[in-house]
């Protein structure tokens, strides 16, 4: 299919799939992207395209900048909200060629598990149970999973703190990748918790992905916590040793399964892909091995005192002064000025980003700081070193000067495979419906797989599966996300094991 | 105490009698007078009078006899309450950094442009910004804190301190809580530096740590509910200088303050001082009995300390000094009538007598620190330190130590001065006035060679300072060249000119003659011709005879002091320049006792 066609499709599915609620500014039929896909279809014809991305649409989470639309974070206090400048990541993906497709539906400044809280309304997934109930479409970047998901556009962006792209991922039967800690850049992104969000990326499979991200893994200098030159380097030589650098291409791999992972509320349509994709990487060739990562119950806890203690920092700024929207009325009921933007934040923000602000608040006030937050930097560093004591590769950030392999961990695994969540996704209305809705800790439970990779800034993906259940007929309903973990710096292998499993049938 | 309300009601009530006073307003006087006869009943009672009696020499002599007596008592009650409270103050001082850059963007700092011209995105905290780190800010940073003798900490962090204002974008204020970049300083107080007499000739106070952080925005309030803002200020990087609670008196906690800005200035880490706002300071103040070390507080490592309070934001030595004194005055009333003093956050308003409670305890914010999560850690090398420990100027302590050594013999009231005008510029000038004033006396001796310093600081300070004054003029170096200075010094003491004819010549080369100097002698004939004594005694005999009963005087009352009046005399009488006033005064001695009996 040409480029034009592909995006003409694209954007014609933006508009039959409105109800899906995916994204938050779509493109006018009549914008500027045609002719922006025109001249790449060109420079294909000639031979010269500016990357493998050129002239592709890919949608962007609407907590990254542009300058051209809006970024509003799917909140009220950015509703109306335009950035002055691009991000990074933007920037990058414009100069090779890549068209946007438009801001996709989060939920609020990317704190959720199923996008259902956003100002904008929830976001639907394409899928349907038995009973035609919508089904979650995950969060924080359902959007841009739904849009990827229904040929709404060719990839997205989002971001992932704690599994907002691995989620979708899972809960859409796309593909899903946060890469390591650092790799892309944040300029630009919103901040919700700085110490641990990562750009990832949706795309319908693993090329797609790996096209988008060799455009935007590079270095910027505007991000202070991006990797440098010097260690991108230094990671690239380390894993070209050979014994490396043989993984997969003619040595086969050592896959671990985290034991821990094995809980009793793993659902068994879950647990069934799970083994199932391990039986078949065994069948490859593949070793498996059971590791431990001890510290995994105490991870989604950490992160809960974490990332609400960044968010409740990073969003002081949002006062409706110098941007955004202000309260109409008195900003402080004629109270004291202790009050001083008490409406402007009190309506602008949604009922669980002030849960998280609340928390965060707490956890990091004199008398709770050392049980709470301090605690949790802790369990933080146990994860990480839950990681590096099973990997072959060593975290080689961690280890300077080791560029080659130095007493390599022979009885490491090169990659963790596990589940992404563990249950399917439920229904929308179960989590909209107040009288039964489940409490937040419900969902924070979604993230009980995806959390340790994110404390630890490890690379992860999730793909999808299908298991065929000679009871059911129904080729959805054994659908789930697996998720493979790397080494730090070891995201090519990451993507190439996805690759690997990828859409099977089993 | 019955006389200042006196004076006042005198003043008052002449204000209104006086008929030179009402004229301008003679139509309303009336009715004025009345209201005020009416209900000011000491109008009636007209202490006026008997006011207006008593001469008013013996009434100023009167008024200075109270003032002095109440101050005796003031000190006397002062030494009382020294005896019995124990004052501990602990200073915070933020002072702007000299830099190029704000502290996380490469916007400029001048905050003297039009406002809300020098900002980037990060300084008003725009969704997905960053902070980027200025390097070259360090450099006076570092500077100030080897001048306040730190370690420097080869690792140092940043952390987020979360309050709510408008001046404030991020919500938060990055500084340097749990890891500052230097600690463990002290600064040096002496006698001259303006210590307490109590607390002796010297008083080290010990320096906790010196942290890095953003500046806050300006807001300009207009009343009743417009304030504006300009964002230029906001991240201008700053330091915070925070002493241990080492200071007991109010006089020696200004000194602390006076002393570390001179600091900060002498190694260029500041560009303004606190008369611009470039320094402000918060004081920590409590108070215990002397003796008491039971108390629970504790500041800084020091325990047994009293309840603190804090007050913010002193832009002045002198309110500085104003605000503890006031403090602790109000901790002591409140501890001796059997009351507590509350831990809170005290303001203080120039000219005021009280400080004023702020907010209290339970008001008190929770900054919430948290580390950073966007800056990596501050990794400062040795190699930099000792670099830039190096190139520091010489401190203050060791350029007047050196300045009234026994190299060049100044006062400690001239050293002090020299030191400190000019940021150092006037003491280059006396070095090199020094410099070439011994180069021209080589073949003097040691001894007159020995007290070059001391007659250079004399000329540069104040014969040359005075014309500068008079003028009210800036410092310039090149208005009275060094070498001109030493050449008008060398031949003063040579003797081949008279004092005043020196400073007649180094006013007119202030005023612009740019003659050589031997020059400008010569053609206006300034050079000492000595007069012969014939001459001494012919003008000694005139002076004499104009005044003969002041040579009784002191011929027969010893009053010496009237020699100089006979002196000045023969100056007028003869020529200009050349009578010198030691000769003329052993020709009037001789003279004058000659012929007693």
């Amino acid at each position: 299919m040409s480029l034009l066609r592909e995006a003409e499709r694209c954007v014609a599915n933006q508009k039959s799939h409105v109800a899906l609620n995916a994204f938050i500014t779509a493109l006018q039929p009549s914008g500027q992207w045609r002719e922006q896909v025109k001249n790449a279809a060109l420079r294909t014809k000639q031979g010269t395209p500016k990357s493998k991305v050129d002239g592709r649409l890919i949608a962007i989470k609407d907590n990254i900048c542009t300058r051209d639309l809006p970024t509003t974070c799917a909140s009220g206090i950015l509703e109306k909200f335009t950035s002055p400048f691009h991000a990074t990541v933007v920037e990058h993906l414009e100069d090779a060629g890549a068209v946007v497709a438009g801001k996709t539906n989060l939920d609020e400044f990317g704190m959720g598990s199923h996008t259902v809280h956003s100002r904008f309304g929830p976001v639907k997934s394409s899928r349907q149970d038995l009973d035609t109930e919508s089904l979650s479409a995950g969060g924080s970047s359902g959007g841009s999973a739904v849009a990827v998901a229904t040929d709404q556009c060719y990839a997205a962006l989002g971001t992932d703190t704690g599994g907002s792209v691995r989620l979708p991922a899972a809960f859409t039967g796309t593909i899903g990748f946060k890469p390591s800690y650092g790799l892309i850049s944040r300029w630009g992104v919103v901040a919700y918790a700085n110490s641990l969000d990562t750009v990832g990326i949706l795309g319908r499979n693993t090329a797609s992905v790996r096209d988008v991200f060799n455009v935007v893994n590079r270095h910027d200098p505007r991000d202070p916590t991006n990797l440098s030159p010097f260690s991108r380097s230094r990671i690239h030589s380390y894993l070209q040793s050979p014994s490396y650098a043989s993984r997969l291409a003619s040595t086969p791999l050592r896959i671990g399964v985290p034991t821990e992972y094995n809980i009793s509320e793993l659902h068994p349509s879950i647990r069934r892909a799970w083994s199932r994709s391990l039986a078949y990487m065994r069948k490859q060739g593949h070793s498996i091995h059971a590791v431990s990562l001890p510290t995994t119950k105490l991870a989604l806890s950490a992160y809960y005192v974490l990332a609400p203690a960044e968010a409740s920092s990073n969003l002081a700024k949002y006062d409706g002064v110098r941007y955004g929207t202000r309260y109409g009325g008195p900003d402080s009921d004629g109270q004291s000025e202790g009050n001083l933007y008490a409406n402007t934040r009190g309506y602008g923000f949604g009922s669980e980003v002030k849960r998280r602000i609340v928390l965060g608040a707490f956890s990091l006030s004199a008398d709770a700081m050392d049980n709470y937050f301090i605690q949790a930097q802790r369990v933080r560093r146990l994860v990480q070193l839950d990681f590096d004591a099973v990997f072959r590769t060593k975290q080689p950030l961690l280890s300077p000067g080791s560029h080659t392999e130095s007493a390599p961990n022979h009885t490491g695994v090169d990659i963790l495979i596990c589940p992404t969540a563990p249950s399917p996704p439920p229904r929308i209305s179960k989590l909209i419906n107040s009288d039964i809705a489940a409490s937040p800790l419900d969902a924070y439970m979604n993230d009980i797989f995806t959390v340790p990779a994110s404390l630890a800034g490890l690379p992860a993906i999730s793909v999808p599966v299908t298991v065929s259940d000679e009871h059911q007929d129904s080729s959805d309903a054994g659908l789930a996300g697996v998720q493979i973990v790397g080494q730090y710096g070891d995201d090519e292998l990451v993507l190439k094991v996805g690759e690997l499993l990828e859409s099977r049938k089993f | 105490m019955l006389r200042p309300w006196l004076r006042q009601s005198s003043r008052a009530a002449r204000a209104l009698t006086c008929p030179q006073c009402r004229q301008p307003y003679s139509s309303t006087y009336n009715s004025l007078s009345s209201t005020l006869s009416q209900s000011g009943r000491y109008l009636q009672t007209s202490t006026t009078e008997s006011q207006e009696r008593v001469p008013l020499r013996k009434q100023l002599k009167q008024n200075a006899k109270a003032l002095k007596a109440e101050k005796r008592q003031r000190r006397e009650d002062e030494e009382a309450s020294r005896q019995k409270w124990e004052l501990t103050v602990g200073i915070e001082i933020h002072a702007q950094l000299n830099t190029k850059h704000k502290l996380f963007s490469r916007a400029p700092t001048s905050s003297t442009d039009l406002p809300n011209a020098n900002i980037a995105l990060f300084d008003l905290a725009f969704p997905g910004s960053q902070p980027e780190f200025q390097v070259p800010t360090l450099l006076p940073a570092l500077r100030a804190a080897i001048a306040l003798n730190c370690d420097i900490q080869p690792v140092s962090r940043f952390d987020r301190k979360h309050y709510f204002y408008q001046d404030q974008p991020a919500g938060y204020q990055i500084t340097q809580y749990y890891e500052p970049f230097a600690r463990n300083g002290h600064v040096d107080l002496f006698g001259h530096d303006g210590v307490a007499p109590e607390d002796g000739d010297h008083v080290r106070i010990g320096i906790k740590q010196v942290q890095l952080e953003q500046d806050t925005a300006k807001s300009q309030e207009y009343p009743p509910s417009t304030q504006l803002l300009d964002f230029n200020r906001v991240s201008h990087p700053l330091i915070e200088i925070i002493t241990m609670p080492q200071i007991h008196t109010p006089a020696t906690a200004a000194a602390c303050v006076r002393k570390i800005q001179a600091i900060l200035q002498s190694c260029s880490a500041v560009t303004t001082g606190m008369e611009l706002g470039g320094l402000r300071a918060d004081v920590n103040v409590s108070i215990r009995q002397r003796g008491d070390t039971a108390s629970a507080h504790q500041y800084g490592g020091i325990g047994g300390l009293g309840q603190r309070t804090e007050i913010k934001n002193l832009s002045s030595f002198k309110a500085v000094e104003d605000a503890i004194i006031a403090e602790k005055n109000r901790q002591i009333a409140i501890l001796e009538s059997g009351g507590v003093v509350e831990g809170e956050t005290r303001g203080w308003t120039i000219g005021s007598t009280e400080t004023r409670k702020l907010r209290g305890k339970e008001g008190e914010v929770d900054y919430r620190y948290m580390p950073d999560p966007d800056l990596p850690p501050l990794i400062i090398g040795a190699d930099l330190v000792s670099e830039l420990a190096k190139t520091l100027p010489t401190s203050s302590d060791k350029l007047i130590g050196l300045l009234t050594g026994k190299e060049y013999g100044l006062s400690i009231d001239d050293a002090k001065p020299l030191v400190e005008l000019e940021d150092g510029a006037r003491l280059e000038y006396y070095q090199d006035v020094v410099d070439i004033l011994r180069d021209l006396q080589q073949d003097q001796d040691p001894k007159s060679r020995g007290g070059l310093g001391r007659v250079a600081g004399n000329w540069v300070l104040h014969e040359l300072g005075g014309l500068l004054t008079k003028a009210d003029l800036p410092w310039d170096a090149e208005r009275v060249p060094a070498s001109s200075m030493a050449q008008i010094i060398d031949h003063l003491q040579r003797k081949r000119i008279t004092g005043p004819t020196a400073k007649q010549v180094l006013a007119m080369v202030f005023d612009g003659d740019s003659r050589a100097i031997p020059q400008l002698l010569e053609e206006e004939s300034l050079l000492l011709r000595p007069l012969s004594r014939e001459e001494y005694t012919a003008l000694a005999e005139a002076a004499i005879s104009q005044n003969p009963q002041m040579v009784e005087q002191i011929r027969t009352k010893n009053q010496f002091g009237k020699l100089g009046w006979f002196v000045g005399q023969m100056m007028r009488m003869g020529e200009k320049g050349r009578v010198e006033a030691p000769k003329a005064d052993a020709i009037l001695r001789e003279l004058i006792f000659k012929e007693s009996p």
